[in-house]
């Protein structure tokens, strides 16, 4: 009586703990694969009517169906990829089976992030571009396609790299040109593209000069035209630093360049020397005798 | 012999619920991905991608789409969130129980902005109809993951299960 | 009933000898914020009329402390409170006298000479001032000549401004992932290191701003110990310039209190920098930059406002480096007047005695604001 008692316990809590005791598979036949948002059917035996589940994070849906024949999804009614469990539930029963849902084969959309937005003229693999490639049901498209990156300047040719995609992901390094300027930086997939817009900007100041010249008690401090080593000017409003060393003393101003130039005036030390500079770059020096 | 059989059965279910966390794996191998990625990195999208995991499986079970705010964002997040709408509609609640994770490192954005993951992960699925369990499954997925950074984590935004 | 009546007859008569006391014998606070002299404090003493004066300056008494002046009419009750509230808006505008010292110098007879040192709360800080004041007796009492110091007036002039100015468009809110957006600017760290002071750790260090737009601009930096666990986290706040112009330097202090560098094996330095709008002016000049050594070593200059406009606050930095370049402190020190145009201001930083022979050279900077809007 005792070991009658402890087998059946033990037998239906083994049924219970193991996984899918409820369900019985073979009964039910779900395609392997199926594409978002495409139609499809379920084979289905017995009779009578049944609840019929797919359920996954991505999506669920339920619906009651007559057994006994192909259930018709139509199209249009799982869009979302994913793994889904199917199960058909009667009163008296319940089969499951797994379904796969692939996304669609056409890109339909990209997220591009190109960085940085804004960077100076003329250096290498600067410019990044990673994009990802989705369906029209924006599910990710993992197959391999091809992504065309375009970087184009206001002048000169083009830079164009094409990549494959891997687990729906693609990405590119590009140069940054020599002339500053509005770059129109653009990745597409099938008939899709997506344009970001990269800044180029005059690198630090090059070859910074000055002049001197008396006005009343005071110097006149001005700057030549200030460009970068690739001759782009370097922008209004750039900091320019002038300062004059005098018998232990120091005079000083930071002012912004106007129009491509900077001018200061400081007082007048003979014997002063007198020095520019901007950022970590230093220009000339001016020994003021007068 | 009664008494050896009483134990094994006695012991099974007991084992069946003794293992509450996920067993996790995570390939150690050095992706080819165009950003160094550090440690810190790595354990940090790791441990927030697990994170998500728990906020899918409390939000599913009790159909509360504010449970997954925290942990995942964009095109996964609108998803989820328009499932468990939907699922509270039907009165479907499911309870997602995940037995094991295997998770590669694949992919690290060239500008920092994405990390991306597959996760060959092991989970029994349970569906509720209006309280009434109705069908219960061992499942075995592979999900293409993409992380994207917030101010204090790593969040989840595509989360999507792709057989290879 | 009766000891009823007996207890209100008691607490009555107490009350009475209570406000009579606190009356005749007030301790000095209450009189102080109750109206400063009253009837029972006279300036019998160089020292008592200028404690009398300080007590006014504390309470905005203007009219009283002006009446009370020996030579009231070489000037204007107007002037006198404009040189101790300033001529234009700054931070002695909003500002009120916490404490002052009063030290005797020289007395005879019938003059003495009296040194006012005012600690004045302002939103920065505390600003020190210094007046040195002449006294006269007249009659039995002391009176303050008070050293006027006037504002300098400005030409009435035209002065055309085109300074350039940037403003910045951000991308909408929501979700902002693979959307175009405007980069924060580029700074880079160009100079950092720690010391060890009696107070703790400090962190000292150089930001350029190397991007073509204007930055506002912080750092914070963390101690880590040995096995890479954070010991402190502290940011700069005072010591640095915040708004840094393309190209533009500012130095950074940031300090650990009771830290010791022996327990630190790295530190972490977190800079941050984010796009605001600003314009790239005025141009302050800084005349006449001093190192002076010790004793009472410090940093002193004058401050040229270029422009044309009155700017109420300006922050003097300097960065003290030593022969091989490397900075060794940094001093600072708002100017609690206004800047007027083309009118130099001159500024005294003390530097502290022990870094002083260490000092080699150093760079001045200046940052300004004037209210109703940042310059």
């Amino acid at each position: 009586m005792r070991l009658h008692l402890a087998l059946i316990t033990g037998a239906s809590l083994l049924f219970g703990a193991l996984p899918g005791a409820f369900a019985q598979s073979g009964s039910l036949s779900v395609p392997g694969t199926v594409e978002a948002g495409a139609g499809f059917s379920i084979q289905t035996t017995g009779s009578g009517s049944a609840a019929l589940y797919i359920v996954g994070p991505s999506q669920v849906f339920k619906q009651e169906v007559r057994l006994g024949g192909p259930v018709m999804l139509p199209a249009g009614s799982i869009t979302h990829a994913g793994h889904y469990l199917v199960a058909v539930v009667t009163p008296s029963s319940k089969q499951t089976a797994s379904l796969d849902v692939l996304p669609a084969a056409e890109p339909a959309s990209i997220s591009f992030l190109a960085e940085p937005s804004r960077l100076p003229v003329d250096l290498r693999d600067a410019i990044t571009g990673a994009a990802y490639i989705f369906d029209s049901y924006a599910n990710l498209i993992t197959r391999p396609l091809p992504v065309s990156f375009k970087l184009s300047a206001p002048s000169g040719a083009p830079q164009v790299q094409t990549v494959t995609t891997r687990n729906g992901a693609a990405w590119v390094r590009m140069n940054s040109t020599p002339q500053r300027g509005e770059d129109t930086f653009i990745a597409q997939a099938g008939s899709i593209s997506v344009s970001r817009s990269v800044h180029q900007v005059a690198g630090d100041p090059c070859q910074l000069t000055m002049s001197a010249h008396p006005s009343g008690p005071q110097l006149e401090l001005e700057t030549n035209p200030v460009r970068d080593c690739s001759g782009n000017p370097v922008p209004d409003g750039t900091i320019v630093t002038f300062t004059e060393s005098y018998d232990g003393g120091l005079s000083s101003a930071d002012v912004p360049l106007k129009r491509g130039i900077a001018k200061a005036y400081l007082p007048a030390h003979p014997g002063g020397v007198l020095s520019v500079a901007s950022g970590v770059v230093l220009g000339n020096q001016i020994h003021w005798e007068k | 012999m009664w008494k050896l059989a009483l134990i094994s059965t006695l012991l099974l279910p007991l084992a069946a619920y003794a293992a509450d966390a996920p067993s996790v794996y995570v390939d150690p191998s050095v992706p080819q991905t165009p950003r160094p990625m550090e440690s810190q990195t790595r354990t940090a999208v790791v441990r927030d991608y697990l994170q998500s995991w728990k906020a899918l499986q409390t939000a599913f079970e009790q159909n509360r789409t504010d449970l997954l705010n925290a942990d995942f964002v964009g095109g996964a997040l609108k998803t989820l969130d328009k499932t468990i709408r939907a699922q509270s509609a039907l009165g479907i609640t499911t309870r997602y129980d995940d037995l094991s994770h295997r998770l590669q490192i694949v992919y690290y954005s060239p500008e920092g902005l994405s990390i991306e993951l597959i996760d060959r992960v092991s989970y029994t699925v349970q569906v509720f109809d209006h309280g009434r369990p109705v069908a219960r499954r061992q499942e075995h997925a592979r999900y293409i993951v993409v992380m994207t950074p917030s101010q204090v984590r790593w969040r989840t935004r595509i989360f999507e299960a792709n057989p290879a | 009933m009766k000891s009823g009546r007996l207890l209100a007859v008691i607490l009555g008569l107490a009350t009475v000898a209570l406000i009579a006391v606190g009356t005749i014998w007030p301790v000095s606070t209450a009189v102080a914020y109750a109206g400063g002299q009253g009837l029972f404090s006279s300036s019998s003493t160089p020292e008592q009329a200028v404690k009398n004066l300080g007590d006014e300056f504390r309470l905005r008494e203007w009219s009283k402390a002006y009446e009370n002046l020996a030579n009231k009419n070489q000037f204007s009750e107007a002037d006198f409170e404009h040189d101790l509230t300033g001529y234009y808006p700054s931070l002695r505008t909003f500002s009120t006298l916490e404490s002052f010292g009063v030290f005797p110098l020289h007395a005879s007879a019938d003059s003495a000479d009296v040194r006012l040192d005012m600690h004045w709360s302002t939103v920065v800080g505390t600003s020190n001032t210094t007046r040195n004041l002449h006294l006269v007796k007249t009659g039995d009492a002391w009176k303050v000549e008070w050293p006027l110091f006037k504002e300098p007036e400005v030409p009435p002039q035209v002065i055309s401004e085109d300074y350039l100015r940037w403003d910045v468009i951000f991308r909408g809110p929501g979700d902002d992932w693979a959307t175009q957006n405007v980069d924060s600017p580029h700074i880079t760290i160009v100079d950092m290191h720690p010391v060890q002071r009696a107070e703790g750790v400090v962190v000292l260090g150089e930001i350029l701003n190397q991007d073509v737009v204007p930055a506002y601009v912080s750092v914070s930096a963390t101690l880590l110990a040995k096995d890479q666990s954070a010991i402190a986290t502290e940011s700069c706040f005072d010591k640095i310039s915040h708004l840094l112009l393309p190209k533009q330097v500012t130095p950074f202090l940031i300090e650990f209190p009771n830290q010791q560098l022996s327990d630190v094996s790295a530190i972490r330095m977190s800079p941050f920098s984010s796009l605001v709008s600003a314009a790239a002016g005025p141009v302050i000049a800084i005349n006449d930059e001093h190192l002076n050594p010790a004793p009472d070593a410090s940093l002193t200059g004058q401050v040229v406002n270029e422009s044309g406009k009155v700017l109420s606050v300006a922050h003097v930095l300097g960065t003290l480096y030593d022969k091989s370049g490397q900075v060794v402190w940094v001093v600072d020190k708002y100017i609690d007047r206004a800047l007027l145009p083309k009118t130099p201001a001159p500024f005294n930083i003390p530097i502290p005695e022990d870094l002083a022979r260490k000092i080699s050279s150093q760079r001045t900077v200046v940052a300004s604001f004037s209210f109703g809007g940042s310059v």
